[in-house]
């Protein structure tokens, strides 16, 4: 029972997610900044973001649903939250059952339909058109995405995150036999977290600020936790999907090789919004359907192949 | 899908200067749009006839925050035209030297712009670092990063010495270098150039229906530079190579200003290396001869206008001025239709738009 507690609200739960999520926020925006010539944010500068947004005034346009504008931040949060729990980090796994990557690629979607809904729920011009836009951009990158993710599933024989790993223990990792489907897999992710230069939905010279437009002061807070939360969690599970070797029998050593491999993950992030312009939204969805789908299929193609 | 109407402006975030634009969309095609101007409108021109020829060069010099010296310039080569009068050559050179360190500046912050509004913050945050480099200059020469209060009837007022020599050469070394690389990423990095190619074309005859001038206009390939075509001196000794691109797109517009970049650059030097001795000002009577005259010269965004009436007064009877944007901005509406919602960025960072200059 305390044990449980403590995975729920500690480790790998709220506390440790919110935790790595702020830090993982800092890191991307410090990279971000070596990159551009900037000296980027303090370490403290995401948590004192947060605490200034809970601290400010709440505000919705007159006849938005302030309940659903309410409720919606939360689920998206609590199912970032719950995917994280099935995430194994470092290995550890207290919740682990056969099928979690199934329920985590599920849970990890849920906050993009909420911001499609938080969109049109609060009745801005703008947020009507982010949110039309994010739902777009939903159908482009999830597809070529679910297609990257399955690749180690097929290989591993199992839906189980941590059955993939141990088969990852026998086999070696898997970015070995799938660089492609890895590649396709971190544009995904870039294209799920609503990153430059998949930032359509929010992009601030187009639609202002997206779905969130006109959201404010705590609930503005909880969606940034929740794309932060939403960032660790994908992270986490490319690591143990792709370079999933840390279980090593020396805990120190898989938990310090585990932060190493999302250092490396954020720097990838990073360095993509670095690097690129961000597309249009009919020029994404060509991007998806015409390049990353057909070659997410070939990658899976290689993998069926070579289990056989 | 219906129709729909976005504001943009006066408060967006894409707009550095207050405009207000009703873009029609339907779904993410842009219908059609309308544009109100006049927020920034601050009667400069009839402030002008209420001050004296000498205290409007400070006047005119707040027409705009990131050309402010052409338009001192073609505010003071309009009076001592009245006068009758020629400024030592070496204030010319002065004249011109912040004139191309201005086109410089203002091209680089308009390729900051741009990169910004497609999504791409690196470019954007190098480019206005290397812009500060422009700034130092003119800080160092002028005392001042945006109004340099350069100009005076009958001359500048600073002299270059050794140093400045020294400074801005090996500023504008380093800077080539910078540029060079900037120019690089901007001409071939693949999202950049998805982006920009084929977004908004403007026909030849739709410059010249609109009277479209500077880089606009040379991107739709209609070939006119006031450099050449109606020199000021000493721009007359200089050669000035003009750029021009066909296509007419936003592609083209950001090549057209970024091979400008380039020219001035090489000018600047050019300026630096042949730069002759002497006074820089020479003595100037207070009241201006009765008559009218017409400069035009060429601002960073185009031909810039200038019409000047005195009645023998200390007081100019009318200023007129013509700004490269107010063309600019009645082709805005026809360019946006057709297009794409994400586009609209592209289209109104293309045209280089600055609204203070337009309304005054």
């Amino acid at each position: 029972m305390i044990r449980s507690l403590f995975n729920l609200l500690v480790f790998p739960g709220f506390m440790f997610l919110v935790l790595s999520g702020l830090i993982f926020e800092w890191l991307d925006r410090k990279f971000l900044a070596r990159f551009q010539r900037r000296v980027g944010p303090p370490w403290y500068q995401p948590l004192a973001d947060l605490i200034k947004l809970f601290s400010k005034e709440d505000l919705l346009p007159k006849n938005a649903n302030d309940l659903l504008a309410t409720l919606l931040p939360l689920i998206s949060l609590s199912s970032v939250l719950t995917a994280g729990l099935y995430v194994p980090i470092a290995g550890y796994t207290p919740f682990s059952f056969e099928g979690d990557l199934i329920v985590i690629i599920f849970l990890m979607s849920v906050p993009t339909l909420a911001y499609y809904l938080a969109g049109i729920i609060s009745l801005g011009i703008y947020s009507i058109l982010g949110g039309g836009r994010s739902l777009l951009q939903f159908f482009a990158y999830e597809i070529p995405l679910l297609i990257a993710l399955s690749g180690p599933a097929i290989l591993g024989g199992s839906w189980s995150v941590s059955s993939i790993m141990e088969s990852q223990g026998r086999l070696g990792p898997f970015i070995i036999f799938q660089p492609l489907g890895f590649i396709l897999a971190i544009v995904g992710l870039i294209g799920k977290l609503k990153r430059d230069p998949f930032d359509i939905p929010k992009a601030t010279s187009e639609v202002v600020g997206g779905s969130l437009t006109e959201f404010s002061g705590a609930k503005l807070g909880f969606w940034n936790l929740v794309m932060d939360i939403q960032a660790v969690v994908g992270i986490f599970l490319l690591i143990d999907l792709y370079f999933g070797w840390t279980k090593m029998g020396y805990p120190i050593l898989s938990i310090v090789i585990f932060v190493i491999e999302c250092l490396i993950l954020i720097l990838i992030l990073s360095g993509t919004s670095a690097i690129f312009a961000r597309l249009r939204i009919d020029q994404l969805a060509g991007l998806g359907w015409r390049i990353l789908v057909p070659l997410a299929l070939l990658q899976i193609g290689f993998v069926i192949l070579m289990g056989v | 899908m219906d129709k729909i109407s976005i504001p943009i402006g006066p408060q967006h975030p894409l707009l550095k200067e207050p405009l207000s634009m009703m873009v029609d969309i339907s779904g993410e095609k842009v219908l059609g749009g309308s544009l109100r101007l006049g927020y920034v409108h601050r009667g400069i021109e009839r402030l002008a006839q209420q001050r004296t020829y000498v205290q409007n060069i400070h006047l005119i010099e707040r027409i705009c925050g990131i050309c402010s010296h052409v338009h001192t310039t073609t505010y003071c080569y309009a009076v001592e035209a009245l006068l009758g009068i020629e400024i030592p050559p070496r204030a010319q050179y002065i004249r011109a030297l912040m004139c191309e360190l201005e086109r410089i500046h203002s091209h680089l912050l308009w390729l900051g712009i741009l990169a910004k509004h497609i999504g791409l913050d690196t470019i954007f945050m190098h480019t206005w670092h290397d812009r500060e480099m422009v700034l130092d200059i003119m800080e160092e020469v002028s005392g001042g990063r945006v109004s340099h209060a350069a100009n005076q009837i009958g001359g500048v007022r600073f002299d270059l010495d050794a140093e400045h020599d020294k400074m801005i050469r090996k500023i504008l070394i380093k800077l080539h270098s910078q540029v060079e690389g900037l120019l690089d990423v901007i001409e071939t990095e693949p999202a950049a150039m998805a982006r920009t190619k084929g977004v908004a074309p403007i026909s030849p005859d739709l410059i010249k229906a609109y009277g479209v001038v500077g880089p606009v206009a040379r991107a739709s390939g209609v070939d006119v530079d006031m450099r050449r075509d109606a020199p000021l001196p000493p721009y007359d000794q200089l050669e000035v190579k003009v750029i021009t691109h066909k296509d007419g797109d936003a592609w083209a517009r950001t090549f057209v200003r970024v091979e400008e970049t380039r020219v001035s650059l090489n000018l600047c030097e050019t300026i630096i290396r042949e730069m002759p001795r002497g006074d820089v000002v020479v003595r100037t009577p207070r009241r201006i001869p009765a008559g009218e005259v017409i400069i035009r010269s060429e601002a960073p965004r185009g031909e810039l206008f200038y019409y000047l009436r005195s009645d023998g007064s200390d007081k100019p009877a009318r200023l007129k001025v013509r700004t490269p944007t107010l063309a600019a901005l009645s082709l805005l509406p026809v360019q946006l239709s057709e297009i794409n919602v994400a586009d609209i960025p592209v289209v109104l960072a293309g045209v280089d738009l600055c609204i203070a200059c337009a309304d005054r």
